[in-house]
């Protein structure tokens, strides 16, 4: 039975969140940055939402976005022709990479000493920050506009999804295709979880699991409605997507069973992703807004905090039968005894 | 039975006054370059600043081990006007504003017990000395 979720909604974007990174965990906690039609991609600390900073510099809009492990430096592509690196720490821009069209995709090797880029112009570009001056190795071979280039196997290949319905591996060094997935239809989003070589793919309604080095299909499944993105949990029990009808929906990996669908996004969901703790999922939306979401819900974690009423009043043999209208009663006896409770304990 | 989730405040929004990223942030102090700017150009070259902050932290090092050295020695100290005072120097505070000293030899008597400003002097000399040795003229700055 689902349990009632109260998202934390991040304001701030005036336009549609179109992609979202998390970093991986500092000493400083763990942070997410969101990219925005608005031109403006921000920095939040990952656990609460809170709002660090806007990095300013971007004449267009911003259509990908993502940080190092450290969270020290962030990338973003643009549809200004740039990918811009800067210091995720003090906000300054450190770097400008021109390109030929617009930007879609950026993201860092593990010790973020080279930048992938990927974008309309349908070259995957390798940049070396050490020597930004000098040209990108650069890989060709899609044949429409790439909206999603990851590193994968250790920094060795890369994985790229286009509009041309493809998936392909490529080789770093040689810059050959290793292996190819096609398509009926354009891929909505990739992910990679370099823990177990999972390659999480959208298309349609379907969200699809891959062995990211040899691109088997690991399975399928059917969502209610069109996905645009999905995310599988770090220990691989569960796995979040998002799309076109504005709601979550939790799955279970194992049993591919739907669990849980949350309400909240006033659009379509266009990213979705877990935190590297696990404990939240975070969603970007046409709404312009994030929102974070509990893995747990009912655990005491970030802003959200537990309240276990003190007593629990049964309504048995109630004449009122429906969930919606079950829960909110109880909700209701619940916020009673916490606010009774709160009154009459020291 | 079913617990209840309160939300104890929303996440916090954009300063519309400015860009954010507080450099007062535990983060940023920590992870920033020194406030002291740096020779390098580029603060990018890790390994050049890092030679620079050793070489920093080794003058540091030196500084305050000379303080504790001059603890309890006699001590004079070249001030405005071309007054010259004599005393035990006993500490200084830890952004070097002030010093603590005993004995202090002034034109008016002997202070026991004294607190001389730092900051406030254009150029402040100190010689050091053991009591059987007598101090080395050192050039002054007129």
């Amino acid at each position: 039975m689902a349990m009632r979720q109260t998202p934390l909604t991040c304001s701030g974007h005036t336009r549609p969140v179109v992609d979202l990174a998390f970093s991986g965990i500092t000493p400083y906690g763990y942070f997410l940055i969101s990219a925005c039609k608005d031109g403006k991609p921000m920095l939040r600390q990952g656990d609460t939402g809170d709002w660090i900073g806007t990095f300013l510099g971007h004449k267009g809009a911003v259509w990908g976005a993502t940080l190092n492990n450290e969270a020290t430096k962030a990338a973003t592509a643009a549809a200004d022709f740039t990918a811009k690196v800067w210091d995720a720490v003090t906000g300054d821009e450190v770097l400008t990479l021109a390109h030929k069209h617009i930007v879609k995709s950026v993201n860092f090797t593990q010790d973020s000493s080279c930048l992938l880029t990927g974008g309309n112009d349908k070259i995957i570009r390798i940049y070396d920050l050490n020597k930004p001056e000098a040209e990108p190795q650069e890989i060709t071979g899609h044949t429409s506009a790439i909206k999603k280039a990851l590193w994968c196997n250790n920094d060795t290949q890369i994985l790229s999804a286009a509009d041309d319905k493809t998936v392909r591996l490529w080789d770093r060094n040689s810059t050959e295709v290793v292996k190819q997935l096609s398509f009926d239809m354009s891929v909505s989003s990739m992910e990679y979880i370099p823990d177990g070589e999972v390659l999480v793919i959208t298309y349609g309604k379907t969200i699809a699991f891959y062995n990211a080095l040899s691109l088997d299909m690991i399975k399928t499944v059917d969502a209610p409605a069109s996905i645009h993105s999905a995310s599988l949990h770090p220990d691989k029990d569960f796995f979040v997507a998002g799309g076109d009808d504005f709601k979550l929906y939790k799955f279970d990996y194992g049993t591919k069973e739907e669990l849980e669908s949350y309400k909240g996004h006033f659009g379509p969901v266009h990213c979705v992703r877990f935190s590297p703790d696990g404990e939240l999922y975070a969603s970007g939306s046409e709404d312009g807004t994030l929102r974070l979401w509990q893995t747990a819900v009912g655990k005491t974690y970030g802003l959200w905090k537990c309240v276990l009423p003190e007593m629990v009043v049964l309504l048995e043999g109630s004449p009122i039968s429906t969930e919606e209208l079950w829960s909110s009663v109880r909700v209701t006896i619940g916020l009673l005894v916490a606010s009774l409770t709160k009154v009459l304990l020291p | 039975m079913s617990t209840l989730v309160t939300v104890l405040r929303l996440p916090r929004g954009p300063d519309p006054n400015g860009r954010g990223f507080d450099p007062n942030s535990t983060r940023f102090v920590a992870l920033c370059p020194t406030t002291i700017s740096a020779s390098t150009e580029t603060w990018t070259d890790s390994v050049e600043v890092g030679e620079e902050q050793r070489a920093r932290s080794a003058l540091r090092e030196s500084f305050l081990r000379t303080l504790i050295a001059m603890t309890n020695k006699q001590v004079q100290f070249h001030m405005y006007e071309r007054v010259e005072v004599e005393a035990k120097f006993g500490a200084s505070d830890i952004d070097v504003l002030n010093f603590q000293v005993s004995e202090l030899q002034t034109p008016i008597g002997v202070q026991k017990e004294a607190l001389l400003r730092a900051k406030h002097r254009k150029m402040l000399l100190m010689t050091v000395y053991d009591a059987d040795d007598p101090p080395i003229e050192l050039p002054t700055d007129d």
